[in-house]
């Protein structure tokens, strides 16, 4: 229940397996102390749901994960490699291995669907022929089931479309770890559970763990192993779904009401 | 990729367009410089080029045949102005053509004009330095201008305080205005004429006196009879002649300038013109007069020393008792 | 009190743009660099300007002409209209109305493309996936707004010139030889090259200020719409900022 037994339970975890690790992330913006001691260890082929309320720092702990946001202190590592220390370049290779997918798509408006899932290949790695691309794209397509919008642009698409759309980008390039940012916020619920299915789908065909943000239940119950309460920046609890939901704490019911 | 490609074509065209265009523009602007092209260089000197500036044009006969490149300071009074011309004017310009500084219209920019002379000369070379003229300096011009101007001013104030002098001077006018003073005129005129007729008699009287002299009849004709003597009274008689005739003359004048004096007061009372005219005719009048005065005076003396002189005391006293004598009959 | 907060505000707006340009130079010059996104943003920022650029140049030309011409025969200088005319589109009115038409089509798509792309974490994204946003978007929109609007004011140029030839044959009779033969007599390099050499300027104010105003634009639709809005009025007033500054720096070294 408390943070110590969290880091407690997870003693005899083989490094090889540890894809991403936290320890004591302190984040803040001026007086807002976002972050204050947050620790979480991923493994391959988990998916660990990050729950809290909005505003409480889920979007800030991706942003820090993936380097578009300085935490000021504690330590993020991919690969042991931190992520604070790194330079441009050396960020850029371990984002290859990292797929983000944004609460709002961000989809390029002014590009096809085939550019947008191009764009990320082409930007990691130059060398590709053009032949080996077009697989790539038709490929992730297939995956996420919408091959024949491959020449459409992303206003002509439906928001699960776009969310598929969103998804293949981010696997194209087959990363060892995706981070999901809310991914069925603005779903319909029957949207939202084919984007759940979609996940999980991923997740045994391409064993890769992710770190899933959100305050969707349904999400929360068929993606996740583990779940971690986010609350005043730090791990307030941890667990399985069942294991959570017996707690009796209030303040973790009120996220199972 | 094809619309990529298809895109960039467009934009090369538009970029070209573009570029061809202010190629254009500096290739024209230069053109009209002298930038391209064969050039010559001359060279000539001025005391002061009054502002020219590099890049004025130069003409020849009016015609733009290149432009000015710089201006040197030589020494304190000498400035030396290089002109490229264009290369093909060499067959036209020769070196003894002059060049001077002009403006275009009369507010326009400095120009340099090459003027031709008639005269036969080789044709010009590279670095020829061309003879200049000094140029028209409006500065100076202006100058002198004003100075005439001051001129004019300082005469026109004077003529108007001389207009204004006769307009006071009631002498004059007076002098203009009384009949007396033809009339007076007149009497002086008959009293010449009365002299000269009187001259006449005494010519005629002193040619018989002489007559009877050289005869020999006389009471004192033998012991005068000297040719020294008459030759003196010869040159005598003639100076007397003289004297008559220019009297004859002088009495004309006075005609002459009276009939004048005469017509100037019936026609021309008043006016300005009339009185600077009538002004002078006076002055004229005045002198006319006196001369007249002088001259008859003259005459007089002359009658009275005749009159005492030795040799005619008798002759005198004979006429003038028959004079008494005819005047009791 | 409130009159303080504006005036810090301002010098703060004032400070990160520098800070941003100076960001812009420094990027310029570290590779990679990204040709393509250059070339098509060239595309987008100068070809599609082109015919809006092209009909104001026009009727400017034209209306100018027409506008001058009954002072210029009171005057008794009709025959000058060309010259007059040539030299006003060339010194001022070609580069100055082309940057301004350019700010509003180019600055105000810029604020709201970059502003959209903010909000809706399209610039966040391009950073993940292995792009330098800032190289990928800011550098070759400024780059390209930059080479841009010399180009565009240049073509302006001649079509404003065309129209003025058109405005001087309504009611007088030149030929088109005459006509340019007498605006290139009135020209001279001095006029041609500070116009030309500050438009330079102008395209980078317009595509700097659009790319700062879009890049740092605050969340949600509104702000993209502000973004857009404050990035053509600035780059506005700073072409006439700069337009000022140009004609003093020609003035001090004797080229005017």
């Amino acid at each position: 229940m408390s943070k110590n037994n969290q880091i407690d339970e997870l003693p005899n975890i083989k490094t090889e397996n540890k894809v991403l690790e936290i320890n004591h992330l302190y984040k803040s913006f001026g007086d807002n102390h976002v972050l204050v001691d947050f620790n979480l260890i991923l493994l391959r082929g988990q998916n660990i749901v990050v729950l809290g309320k909005s505003g409480s720092g889920k979007s800030v702990l991706i942003k820090c994960i993936i380097g578009l946001l300085k935490f000021n202190n504690g330590s993020i590592k991919i690969y042991d490699q931190e992520i604070g220390h790194l330079n441009a370049t050396a960020l850029d290779k371990i984002r290859a291995k990292v797929g983000f997918l944004f609460q709002s798509n961000a989809l390029y408006d002014s590009m096809t669907v085939r550019e947008n899932l191009e764009f990320p290949l082409r930007r990691h790695w130059i060398k590709l022929s053009q032949n080996k691309i077009n697989e790539m794209v038709v490929q992730a397509l297939t995956d996420v089931g919408l091959v024949h919008t491959i020449d459409m642009m992303p206003v002509e698409l439906s928001g699960g479309m776009r969310k598929r759309i969103a998804i293949a980008r981010t696997l194209i390039l087959k990363p060892d770890i995706i981070l999901y940012d809310e991914p069925t916020t603005g779903l319909d619920p029957i949207t939202g559970k084919e984007i759940i299915k979609l996940m999980v789908d991923i997740k045994t065909k391409y064993n890769t763990a992710s770190l899933i943000i959100s305050h969707d239940m349904n999400c929360v119950r068929s993606a996740s192993d583990l779940i971690i309460i986010l609350l005043e920046g730090r791990c307030y609890a941890k667990g399985k779904y069942e294991e959570l939901k017996s707690i009796n704490d209030p303040k973790v019911k009120q996220f199972f009401e | 990729m094809t619309k990529d490609f298809l895109n960039n074509i467009k934009l090369g065209v538009f970029i070209l367009a573009s570029l061809s265009f202010l190629i254009l523009l500096f290739y024209m602007i230069g053109k009209n410089r002298n930038f391209f092209g064969s050039n010559i260089k001359l060279k000539s000197r001025f005391e002061n080029v009054q502002g020219l500036k590099s890049g004025n044009n130069v003409r020849y006969a009016g015609i733009d045949i290149g432009t000015v490149e710089k201006i040197e300071v030589v020494n304190d009074t000498v400035l030396e102005v290089e002109m490229i011309i264009e290369n093909k004017m060499k067959k036209f310009i020769r070196n003894n053509s002059i060049v001077s500084i002009g403006t275009d219209g009369l507010v326009g920019n400095k120009v340099v004009n090459i003027t031709s002379t008639k005269q036969n000369a080789p044709l010009i070379k590279e670095n020829d330095i061309l003879s200049s003229r000094r140029p028209v300096d409006t500065d100076e011009m202006l100058r002198t201008f004003s100075k005439t101007n001051n001129d004019i001013s300082l005469i026109a104030k004077n003529l108007k305080k001389t207009t204004s002098d006769i307009n006071k001077s009631s002498g004059l006018w007076k002098l203009l205005n009384d009949n007396a003073i033809p009339e007076s005129i007149h009497s002086s005129l008959s009293n010449l004429h009365t002299a000269s007729e009187q001259i006449n008699k005494i010519i005629k009287n002193t040619n018989s006196i002489v007559d009877h002299i050289k005869s020999g009849n006389g009471p004192i004709g033998t012991v005068l009879y000297d040719t020294a003597f008459t030759q003196s009274i010869k040159n005598t008689l003639r100076d007397i002649n003289k004297l008559s005739n220019s009297a004859i003359t002088l009495s004309n004048e006075a005609k002459a300038t009276v009939d004048n004096i005469n017509d100037q007061l019936m026609n021309g009372k008043g006016t300005i013109n009339k009185l600077l005219k009538d002004s002078i005719t006076a002055e004229n009048i005045n002198i006319s007069i006196q001369n007249i005065k002088k001259g008859s005076d003259g005459f007089n003396l002359n009658m009275e020393a005749l009159k005492h002189s030795l040799l005619f005391r008798r002759y005198f006293k004979k006429i003038e008792k028959e004079n008494k004598c005819k005047s009791e009959n | 009190m409130n009159n303080s907060v504006l005036v810090k505000s301002f010098f703060a707006e004032v400070g990160s743009l520098s800070r941003f340009s100076g960001k812009f130079l420094s990027m310029f010059f570290i590779p990679p660099y990204e040709i393509s996104a250059l070339f098509k943003q060239c595309y987008i920022i100068g070809y599609k300007s082109l015919p809006l650029v092209g009909l104001t140049g026009f009727i400017m030309g034209l209306v100018l002409t027409m506008q001058l011409r009954p002072f210029m025969i009171d005057y008794g200088v009709e025959s000058q209209l060309p010259a007059i005319v040539g030299i006003a589109i060339i010194r001022e009115i070609g580069p100055v109305i082309t940057a301004l038409i350019f700010a509003g089509k180019i600055g105000s798509s810029i604020g709201a493309e970059l502003g959209s792309m903010k909000v809706t974490e399209q610039i966040d994204a391009m950073e993940v996936s292995g792009t330098n946003p800032f190289k990928y978007l800011v550098v070759s929109r400024v780059l390209a707004a930059t080479f841009m609007l010399p180009v565009l004011a240049v073509l302006s140029d001649a079509i404003s010139l065309y129209g003025s030839y058109l405005g001087v044959n309504i009611k007088g009779d030149t030929s088109f030889h005459f006509f340019w033969t007498q605006v290139f007599d009135s020209l001279e390099f001095r006029d041609v090259l500070p116009a030309f050499i500050k438009t330079y300027f102008f395209g980078f104010a317009v595509g700097i200020i659009g790319c700062y105003k879009g890049y740092f634009s605050s969340k949600g639709t509104e702000g993209v719409g502000k973004s857009a809005n404050s990035a053509v009025v600035v780059s506005s007033i700073m072409i006439f900022i700069l337009d000022l500054l140009a004609v003093q720096i020609t003035d001090l070294l004797g080229f005017n």
